[in-house]
Parts: structure tokens; sequence; C-alpha cells
């Protein structure tokens, strides 16, 4: 994320740098604003752990807001999910979200002895690795490897997926009819 | 809970897609009154927005089918929820099956033979190709047939970037035919190009249900009722004879159509769930399946994706999702190496978008981090793709059943599909795969990995046959037990071929249409 900066810094010139300081202190804003953001079937601190799993597979999923999309859908009618589980696991999404998150804590005390949230980054990708290898010490149920998958797409989905990702990636969004916001 | 019984109809369909839909067209022009039942809402081409976000709204939201076996997974991904069922997300890949796809037990020993023959679904082909509107050039290693009215859509910077590879293996790459208008056609605008297939096309160029069948259909009465969930079909006393369809509304009441003809056009694995949900004392076993073979014979198609890394850009946003390029020389090879069988076709340059199963994000799953973010920067603009599909042998193993444990909210008993795949056919997937990895290394990727194998398309289970005592229809998809009970749809075909299904899906609704017109008198009290 920091390369991306620096590179941006380099191509742009001072005014449009400026507007862009601006505009991030504004989105900074708005990502404070999500935080605070209610919770409708997750509770604050699962909502928390998920972000942060999401945000060490996805930087930035947390500030664009991936716990609130995955509340969101789950709180909703199941028809209308926006969810990619929805494609692959489609009983009970809020249970495996659930156990998902209590498998990330129960692993993390496990390894490190403190709560997800608490570990250093180098941990933190160290129980990612863990996931992509399915080499999960104690938690196994949801399949970690699979939880690994599912919350990766969702962070994709509110980082890279939206007309502001494909910006940021630089593809053209070429919408047929745009989104009315980004999920 | 209330019963509502409705007015008796001369025909009833379960299931709004693209074989309910073009059944509805067909039949309602031809003067019979008909009722589709969809269990899901109504769509609009306003909820077609381009955002594989989304666009998960149109994808299944039933009951979830279970699923075990090593060729498994794609159900809720490949079946539709609403107004035009799959057909609203489809990719519009538009092929017919070979002449040996129709003979694979006479002529290998192994499989299954159809009832019919290429010959027979020729002409058939051919009407559905013009009704659906088909762009594509002559292809000499596709089957014969009329030429397509639309030439084909251009080669693709993604495509041409591959092709190299093509050429080095001495294999020709075609452009693809798809239901895709390359031009303005019978009243609808040409593609754009602009990759969001599989979040449906609001201007029509791709064809799918609300801008083609529907139209037509209401135009010709059709009643279309929603959130109408089919639960079981009815017979009268003997069992010989449909009486009409029982289905769950909206607000949980049981409604009661009545109708002469009932036609079973759901999506596969529901359409044999329908009609082992319709068991009765005179058909113990579900509808139609004194033979034992309904829910048997469940096929796929072994896929295996090949992603790279092209130094020159490839554009991987744009074109469309199904393909814009195909290869289908030495198809009709089924035999390719000692153990192995079946057919393979590669689908190549299929538009990407960042996310979503077949996004460029997923192509790569183990990355995270700063490496993820690296590799879509790049993929971004220099990715490139193709797609083998591979021939599943059609065996009894592979099936849908009820299981008896797992309901739905109505309390009726889901459905449970079992599919492995058999050995000679991994060994032709994984042939196949190695084929794939040489052509992107020759195409000069600076990067080439192989995806893991997964089923796509979902066929069989109500398979056609002569023989009533091992099939369940005849070759118009009538039950050999209840002549006045139809299938339309994938559920039919005896063997899948390596092709996507729905040309011949078409073909055969068509076909079938044309039978009971021909035959109103008989089938009708």
């Amino acid at each position: 994320m920091m390369r991306r900066r620096r590179f941006v810094t380099r191509m742009i010139s001072a005014p449009f740098w400026t507007s862009i300081f601006a505009r991030g202190l504004s989105e900074k804003a708005e990502a404070k604003t999500v935080e605070q953001t209610s919770y409708k079937r997750l509770t604050h601190s699962d909502a928390d752990v998920l972000a942060a799993w999401c945000d060490v597979i996805v930087s930035g999923a947390r500030p664009a807001g991936v716990a609130n999309f995955i509340d969101q859908s789950l709180s909703g009618d199941p028809a209308s999910s926006l969810l990619l589980l929805r494609y692959l696991k489609a009983s009970d999404m809020a249970d495996f979200y659930r156990k998902g998150i209590i498998g990330i804590e129960t692993e993390s005390h496990h390894r490190f002895g403190v709560p997800f949230l608490q570990l250093a980054q180098h941990q933190q990708k160290e129980m990612i690795e863990a996931a992509v290898a399915s080499n999960m010490q104690v938690w196994h149920d949801p399949d970690p490897n699979f939880f690994y998958f599912i919350s990766r797409s969702d962070a994709v989905d509110v980082v890279y997926g939206t007309e502001a990702g494909f910006a940021d990636l630089g593809i053209p969004y070429l919408a047929h009819i745009p989104p009315p916001k980004p999920w | 809970m209330t019963k509502i019984s409705h007015e008796k109809v001369e025909v009833v369909i379960a299931g709004s897609g693209i074989a309910g839909s073009t059944m509805a067209a067909e039949l309602g022009e031809a003067g019979f009154s008909v009722v589709v039942l969809e269990a899901g809402p109504e769509r609009k081409l306003s909820e077609m927005i381009s955002s594989q976000i989304w666009s998960r709204r149109l994808r299944w939201a039933g009951p979830e089918v279970q699923e075990t076996g090593d060729l498994v997974g794609a159900a809720n991904f490949a079946m539709g929820w609403g107004t035009g069922g799959a057909g609203l997300h489809w990719y519009a890949n538009w092929y017919r099956l070979h002449p040996d796809d129709f003979h694979v037990r006479s002529k290998y020993g192994r499989s299954l033979d159809w009832p019919i023959s290429y010959d027979d679904l020729r002409p058939w082909y051919d009407h559905a190709q013009a009704y659906f509107g088909v762009s594509g050039d002559y292809d000499p290693n596709a089957p014969t047939g009329a030429p397509y009215p639309m030439p084909a859509i251009p080669i693709s910077d993604q495509s041409a970037a591959i092709k190299k590879g093509f050429d080095a293996e001495g294999l020709t790459l075609s452009l693809n035919t798809l239901a895709v208008n390359s031009i303005s056609y019978d009243g609808r605008a040409g593609c754009l190009l602009d990759g969001w297939c599989d979040a449906g096309c609001p201007i029509g160029a791709l064809a799918n249900p609300l801008v083609l069948q529907w139209p037509r259909a209401q135009k010709a009465g059709v009643e279309l009722r929603h959130n109408a969930y089919v639960a079981r079909f009815e017979t009268d006393p003997s069992g010989s004879r449909a009486t009409g369809v029982v289905y769950i509304d909206e607000n949980g009441n049981e409604n009661v159509q009545p109708a002469d003809i009932v036609i079973s056009a759901c999506h596969t694995i529901w359409n044999a769930r329908l009609l082992l949900l319709s068991s009765t004392d005179k058909h113990p076993d579900g509808l139609g399946n004194r033979s034992g073979t309904l829910g048997q014979y469940f096929t796929s198609h072994a896929l295996t994706t090949i992603h790279g890394l092209f130094e020159r850009e490839t554009e991987p946003h744009t074109g469309v999702t199904g393909a814009n390029t195909l290869c289908l020389e030495d198809y009709d090879n089924k035999l390719p190496a000692k153990d192995a069988f079946g057919s393979r076709a590669w689908l190549v340059g299929q538009a990407a978008k960042p996310n979503d199963l077949l996004g460029t994000a997923l192509a790569k799953p183990e990355l995270f981090g700063d490496a993820l973010d690296d590799y879509l920067r790049k993929a971004s603009s220099h990715y490139g793709n193709m797609t083998v599909l591979c021939e599943e042998d059609s065996i009894a193993e592979n099936r849908i059943v009820l299981d008896h444990s797992k309901n739905d909210r109505f309390g009726l008993p889901q459905a449970h599909v079992t599919n492995s795949l058999p050995q000679a056919n991994v060994v032709r997937s994984e042939m196949a795969k190695s084929e794939g990895l040489r052509i992107f290394k020759a195409a000069g990727t600076s990067e080439a990995w192989a995806g893991p194998r997964n089923p796509m398309h979902m066929i069989g289970g109500t398979i056609m046959g002569n023989d009533p005592s091992s099939s369940v229809t005849n070759s118009f998809g009538q039950l050999h037990e209840v002549k006045n009970v139809f299938i339309a749809g994938a559920s039919l075909f005896p063997t899948p071929g390596a092709i996507n299904p729905t040309a011949t899906l078409a073909a055969l609704v068509f076909r079938t249409a044309d039978h009971i017109r021909t035959n109103r008198s008989s089938l009708l009290p």
C-alpha cells in the first residue's frame, strides 16, 4: 500500500496531491463512521476480529467496510445476499462466519496466548499463512482454508470489486447499469 | 394451510428459465393456454446491475443442494432465481454436440447412447440459432449446420495473445459461437463487449428470456406466476395421467393448478427432484421411475482453467464472459491415449473482472496482502485465461436422490447429488491440463498456472432413451409411464459431450414443442 502511495506522489502534481490528501482525510472520517456503525447480526467484537482478519488478507478491507458488508448480507433476506458464500454454502451463512471468528480467536490464543487483535502484524500474517496452508493447529470448523477463501473474497469485493476499486486498479468500469452503491 | 384451487389450463410449466420460457412461448403461440410457475421473484432488466457483487442476487436462493464426490460444488452458482432463471446470467456459449456424442455406448462400449442422432437434431439446432441469434464463423471442427445469422465477434487482445500458443501446438483457434449479437439482430442491440455478461445483459445483446422469450410468451397470453414453488405433480388414481401440479405461494399457501399437460422445465437437479417428490402408491419410487433410472446418470463437465500473465496488454476486463475464441480441433478423438477417455474443448479468452469466482483475484487464491495487490495490478492489464471442458462418462452411480434427513423450509426433502469423475476421464482431464500449460508457455507467458479441476454444467438424471426399462423419457422428453408429463432441460441428456449444453437444450425444447403441437388432439382429453 505504501509503495502504491509513493508511486502516486511521483506521478501527480502538487495541487492534485493536496486534493488527494484532503480526500484521504475524508476517507478516514468515513472509515471511522463505518467502525461506529452498529451491526445487526455480528457483535462488535466479532466484527472487529473479522475486519482485522480481512485487512491482513486485503489491505484496506477494514476501512472499506468489510464487516458491514458481511453483516448487511447476513442480516437481510438470504435471497438478497451479496456474499459469494451463497454459491458454496447457503444453509446457515451467519453460523459459518460466527464459527470462523471463534476459530480465529481460538487459534490465536493457542498459538500466541492473546486475541487476534492484539497480535503483532507478523503474527497475524502467520495465522493467514496457516489458513492458506491448511495448517491450523486447533481450528478445524469451518475448514480454515475455506474460511480464508470466503473471507478473502469478501475483502476483495469491497476493496477491488467496486467502481472505486476498479479505478484504483486502472480498470475502466464500463457499466451498463452502474451499481446504486458499492454493495 | 389454506389450499387454493385454480382454473384448469392446457399446459402448466414448472420453471421460467431458458427451457421453460422457450417452451411457454412456443406453446402459447401455438394457441395453448399456458401457466408458468417460477419459484423465485419477478426480475426486470433494471436489476441487471453491472457488478459482480450485485449480480449474486440473480443466483439460486432455493433449498441448498447437498453434494458429495470429487466433481461437485457448482450447483448454487449455476442456477438462477427469478424470472428467466439461469438464463439471466448464462454465458451464451453456443455449441452443437458432435455426431459421436450421440452414440458413445455403441462406438466405445461405455457411457450411454441417445435415442436420436445428430441428424435428427440438426434442423432444430438450425432453428434455435436463428431464434436466439447466434454470432459465429464457419468452423471446420464443428458439426455441419446452417450458417450463423451473424458474423463472429472479432478476436480480442486476450485471445490474440493466447493464439500464438495454439499456433505453436498446431491447433486451430476459431472465433467463438455465441448467442450474443455481434451486430443488431431481431430488434436487439449489438454487444458493447464490456464483459458483464454474467451480471446480466440489460441491453439484450446477449439472448436472455427477459428480452427474447417472455415478450413473445406474454404477447401470446402465457401467464407467469412468481414465488410459486412447485412441490409435486399430481396424478389420477390409476397413476397413468398427471392432473396438475401443487405449488406453494409466497404466503405459504398450497395451490393446485390443474392441467392437461405438465412440463417440468427446472434446472437439472430440480427436474429429478420434482419427479422423486411426486411418488404415489402407483409410483412408489418417484413419478416415471419404474426403470429405477430416475436420478441416475448425472454428469457434468470436468473444467480446468489455465491462467497466465502476458507481456503484452490483454484488456482482460473486456469482451464476453463466455469466451472469445474456441478450439474444437481433436474434439472427436475420444481415445487420446491409453486409459484416457473423452472429448475436450478449449474456451479461450474469457472476460475477467477482479472479483467473484471467475475473477482475476481468485485465479491465485493463495496470494494475500502486498503480494495480492502487486499481482492484481499486473493482472488487470496482462492477464489471460482459457478453460477446458472434458467429457464425463455417464454412470449410474453418479446420481440425484432425496435426502430425507434434510428438509427445505416447506418440509420437503432436499436433493443430494453424488458425482465423482471416472478414472479414464480423470486421465483425459490431466492430459488437457498439460496441453493447456504447454499452449500458454508457447504463447510467451511470463507465468502460467492451472487452477483446480471443477465441475461445470449439470446434466442427466432424467435421461431419455428408447427402452423404458433403462430410461425415464422418450426422445421428446415424455415420461414413458405418464404420457402427459414432459421434461425439458439438460437433465434429459444421456451423455454430456464436452461442450456447453444450452444449444442442445434449446434444440430439444423446439423439437418437443413441435411434438406437442403435432399431437395436440391426443394429448388433450
